[in-house]
């Protein structure tokens, strides 16, 4: 992935609806005979096709020690594979249960996942008994990226009914989109015109009988119609070499951003011919793969041997590509060769990839339990997505830390940033709520960079009357008398239903 | 002897009488002010705002003078008195004017010849007290007086036209129907001016008016002809009611006291040697509580902030009585002002348009809180132009004195490729280090081998733009297709 700030992505993004629909009571239906006739012939051509219901549990990231709110809701999977069914992420996130049902088939049929990528919003799910599928014919994935204005076909199990159902498309556009799953990651996606509604995700869009893509997000309908996205072939075939290990690694990328040369000074300044070649780095990620190997003001002229235009385009197999594309496709590990324009002289330069996890800081969270420690009714949570979301904190510094972790490379100091989130009424902090939703600097006066700081912290009390806890920038400091503590806290516990002081995540 | 007595007595009883009769009315002491503001537009910089006309009324003072808020004099491009029975007009100007404590006084553009005849000047109150009546004075169209009373209820300290300069003001409760062009009013108790009506709620009946004590301080400050303004005393502060605080501090349980939460880089507080985790017990001799108040007499509890910018003047000695390390500290502070322009991000700015530097369509500014604007537009604001004007000392730290940064483009050949820019804070120009409008201004002559070298904080870090075709830009395509003719504004 490579960073474009300038594109229209961020506000499109908010656009992005994902296109799971939440579950709704399913009536039995009887089958009539003209029915059961259309769904014979409908089965032998999209048997592999099935509709997946998921339970699932929504983590409550303002109260991080409750359970979460029970939620469901149902998408489309397909068989690649003998027990094997492809589908998004977004479809199967956080389950306690899956089932799968198929074409012309009442019973349902406990899955479970096999692996998931949230980068990339793909997941494999497996049988507990692949019996009733044992005659079932695998969908072929296809070789390569669908042609513009060719047809595709969407097959999946959208809103408006319980049956199966199938529109047509043409394939409208190429190109890197956000993939709001993860709210961070930007991959190939190809826009078709067919609709893809809710329910449709992770279903198969076919050309020719073979998978061209899976279809996951599209736009809700005030934003724009007739927009529909799917993750084509080559991302999902990355995903399927990925975990042929046995597990998934994740994404790599270059971290580093670019800028295009589209103004004659920049080439003239850089000393660079005026062909059209080369894209200028930007910003570079020192603990990313491209740290202390690119610098801003390099210009790339040719990635792994493909000439980069200076609108950061390549040509790959006669389409107009990112040159990201050819990042994408490479695993943790794998080399990039770079041809580089430095100080008006070309060299060549090797990159290792590797994954740079500092952007999950502004990730949605997935199958995770929110980390917390309460302390006599101080709440204390790590800066993340979900938890700035939840508290809608509006607090500059807490942003700072938010917008700025992986640019500034604030996690060097911080691997985690911890926020007092909230106080909860009692007579021990009742001059406290003022203070709540700041970033947590010391505890007793040892320096705060992770939850599990401020449990030590909290446990190894000084000498002294007081316990300290030291906020960054004004105010002042939260002193709780140690004698008062302990009655307090065991009553906060009891009259707000804490059940546990805290909860890390040993292994992160 | 006896004679000459007698004589004097008469005289001081005829000259009682004649004043009992002669006191002042609005007929005698109040005339129409009609303004005409044109400010600049903090987005086009090169460009005034659309002119707007406000009707309002003015108090007469001594020496011809015509006391308004300074709100309704901003920017003034045209200024008119009014008498208001007449209609006969004369033009006026500015004489004075300081936006924080919201006063101006105009005086006439040219000799008043008989304009000012048989007007009579008003004094000001500087001792009303809760459960005064007041009253308030308008005219009607016709240009006949009205008065509507209103009660003094309390005292407290409040923004009046600048956001967070808080001031004294007067909290009134009655009904005031506001008549036509009654933009200001004057606030009258027994016959002297008592106050400027500054807000008034229709739904609660409630009146804030600036008091006569900030009036007559901006009146003896401008007195000597060299208008100085008011000092400021540059702490943040949380209270001490929590007793679990008070006993890590030290601090007696029963003895007041307001917690130091951050000190001001050059304020009053800083250069007299306050610090973060102070205690202020004592402000000029007046206990403090423990939220911050002190026992201001007739008004009750009164923020502190009225001791440092209430009578205080600049350069006056106040002491302060803070608790530090377990015990009681004797601390002289000297009164200072901090001018507004000296500040990384300007908070308010007036009668001068925002300093500005068009390059070949690059627009670059320097941020200031107008530009900012309101709550609704600071939502859309780039993050860091918004950090910076929270945490300005991380930005004077690198030498910054001004935040130059990268507003807007016009597109235009020499910046081709970087039409979607904007909201960058500008770092360096041409290896120079851009601490103010003026310095990209001296840094802009200087291209490298004909190139300007344009670097930013963030993204994309940065870009180059070629001078000639920059200059071209400036010549032809800036005056010709955008019809910008001022290129720059650098005081």
């Amino acid at each position: 992935m490579i960073l474009r700030s300038l594109s229209p992505l961020i506000c499109a993004a908010s656009g992005l609806l994902f296109v799971a629909a939440v579950a709704t009571p399913v009536r039995a239906q009887k089958s009539s005979e003209a029915g059961e006739e259309k769904t014979t012939s409908m089965g032998k051509q999209y048997e592999g096709i099935v509709r997946v219901e998921c339970a699932s549990i929504v983590p409550d990231y303002k109260t991080p020690w409750n359970p979460g709110l029970p939620s469901g809701g149902s998408g489309t999977a397909f068989m690649i594979a003998p027990n094997l069914f492809l589908t998004n992420a977004h479809v199967v996130s956080n389950a306690n249960r899956l089932i799968i049902k198929k074409v012309g088939d009442a019973q349902p049929y406990l899955a479970k996942i096999k692996f998931i990528a949230h980068d990339c919003d793909l997941a494999l799910l497996e049988l507990r008994k692949p019996d009733a599928f044992k005659d079932v014919t695998p969908l072929a994935i296809g070789d390569e990226i669908p042609k513009l204005d060719t047809t595709v076909k969407v097959v999946g199990y959208p809103i408006g009914g319980e049956r199966i159902s199938v529109t047509r498309g043409v394939v409208s556009r190429i190109d890197f989109v956000s993939y709001s799953h993860s709210g961070v990651d930007h991959h190939l996606a190809i826009q078709i015109d067919a609709a893809i509604n809710p329910g449709n995700s992770g279903g198969p869009v076919l050309q020719e009988g073979k998978i061209a893509g899976v279809a996951f997000q599209g736009y809700s309908g005030s934003v724009a119609q007739n927009t529909g996205y799917m993750i084509p072939v080559p991302v999902i075939k990355r995903f399927l070499k990925d975990v042929e290990d046995g597990k998934y690694d994740n994404y790599v990328d270059l971290s580093a951003s670019d800028f295009p040369l589209l103004n004659p000074a920049q080439r003239q300044a850089l000393g660079l011919p005026d062909d059209g070649v080369g894209i200028m780095i930007s910003t570079v990620d020192s603990s990313g793969s491209a740290g202390g190997k690119l610098q801003t003001g390099d210009v790339l002229l040719a990635i792994d041997g493909n000439k980069i235009a200076s609108n950061g385009f390549i040509d790959l197999n006669g389409e107009q590509v990112d040159m990201a594309e050819i990042a994408e496709r490479k695993f943790a590990g794998d080399k990039l060769k770079l041809s580089v324009w430095r100080d008006k002289k070309q060299l060549d330069v090797e990159i290792e990839l590797k994954r740079l996890t500092a952007y999950l800081m502004n990730a949605r969270n997935y199958e995770k339990r929110p980390e917390y420690v309460m302390f006599a009714g101080l709440v204390f949570q790590p800066l993340d997505f979900d938890m700035l979301s939840a508290h809608n904190i509006s607090n500059q510094r807490v942003r700072f830390y938010y917008n700025y972790y992986a640019t500034n490379e604030l996690f060097k100091e911080h691997p985690q940033v911890i926020v007092l989130t909230q106080v909860l009424p009692d007579s021990i902090n009742t001059y406290l709520k003022d203070y709540s939703q700041q970033v947590v600097e010391e505890i007793n006066g040892k320096p705060i960079k992770t939850l599990k700081d401020v449990e030590t912290a909290l446990q190894n009390e000084p000498a002294g009357d007081h316990v300290v806890i030291k906020l960054e920038g004004e105010g002042r400091p939260i002193v709780l008398e140690k004698k008062l503590i302990g009655a307090a806290h065991k009553r906060i516990k009891q009259k707000y239903d804490v059940k546990n002081d805290s909860f890390i995540n040993d292994a992160p | 002897m006896k004679r000459f007595l007698l004589t004097t007595l008469g005289c001081a009883a005829l000259s009682q009488s004649l004043l009992a009769d002669a006191l002042p009315t609005a007929d005698t002491s109040l005339l129409r002010v009609n303004i005409t503001s044109q400010g600049w537009n903090f987005y086009v910089p090169w460009q005034k705002v659309n002119p707007n006309t406000r009707r309002g009324l003015g108090a007469l003072l001594e020496g011809n003078r015509v006391l308004v808020t300074a709100e309704l004099a901003q920017d003034a491009t045209y200024i008119e008195l009014e008498q208001a029975d007449t209609g006969r007009k004369i033009s006026a100007k500015v004489e004075f004017i300081d936006y924080e404590c919201d006063l101006a006084t105009l005086v006439p553009l040219d000799a008043p010849g008989d304009f000012f005849e048989g007007k009579k000047p008003l004094q000001i109150d500087t001792s009303a007290k809760p459960k005064d009546k007041f009253a308030v004075w308008q005219f009607e169209n016709n240009g006949s007086p009205v008065s509507t009373p209103l009660e003094f209820t309390r005292a407290d300290l409040g923004e009046y036209f600048i956001d967070n300069e808080r001031f004294l003001t007067f909290e009134a409760t009655g009904p005031v129907q506001y008549r036509a062009g009654t933009f200001t009013l004057p606030v009258v108790n027994n016959g002297k001016l008592t106050g400027m009506l500054l807000s008034y709620s229709a739904k609660d009946q409630v009146a804030q008016i600036l008091p006569g004590k900030i009036i007559q301080r901006f009146l003896d400050d401008a007195k000597d002809g060299n208008y100085e303004g008011f000092p400021g005393f540059g702490v943040k502060t949380s209270s001490t009611l929590d007793r679990q605080l008070r006993s890590y501090l030290k601090l007696p349980d029963n003895d007041g006291g307001v917690y130091v939460s951050a000190v001001l880089p050059n304020s009053s507080a800083e250069k007299a040697g306050l610090k973060k985790g102070d205690v202020i017990l004592e402000l000029g001799g007046k206990k403090i509580d423990s939220r911050g108040n002190y026992d201001a007499g007739d008004y009750g509890l009164l923020g502190m902030g009225n001791l440092t910018k209430g009578s205080a003047k600049i350069g006056e000695v106040l002491k302060v009585k803070v608790w530090r390390d377990g015990a009681a500290l004797d601390i002289d502070m000297t009164m200072l002002r901090q001018d507004p322009s000296s500040k990384l991000v300007e908070p308010y700015m007036f009668d001068r348009g925002p300093r500005f530097l068009v390059l070949g369509g690059l627009l670059f500014q320097e941020l200031s809180e107008p530009y900012l604007g309101s709550d609704e537009r600071r939502e859309r604001a780039p993050f860091m132009l918004l950090y910076a004007t929270q945490n300005p000392e991380k930005f004077q730290a690198e030498g910054r004195k001004k935040l130059v940064f990268l507003s807007a483009i016009l597109p235009a050949e020499s910046n081709q490729g970087y039409e979607r820019m904007n909201g960058l804070i500008v770092t360096k120009v041409n290896n120079q280090f851009i601490t103010d409008i003026k310095a990209l201004d001296e840094a802009v002559k200087q291209p490298i081998d004909g190139i300007h070298k344009i670097e930013f904080s963030e993204f994309p870090k940065v870009i180059y733009v070629d001078a000639a075709q920059a200059q071209k830009d400036n010549e032809e395509t800036m005056p010709q297709r955008y019809r910008i003719t001022t290129l720059k504004r650098l005081d």
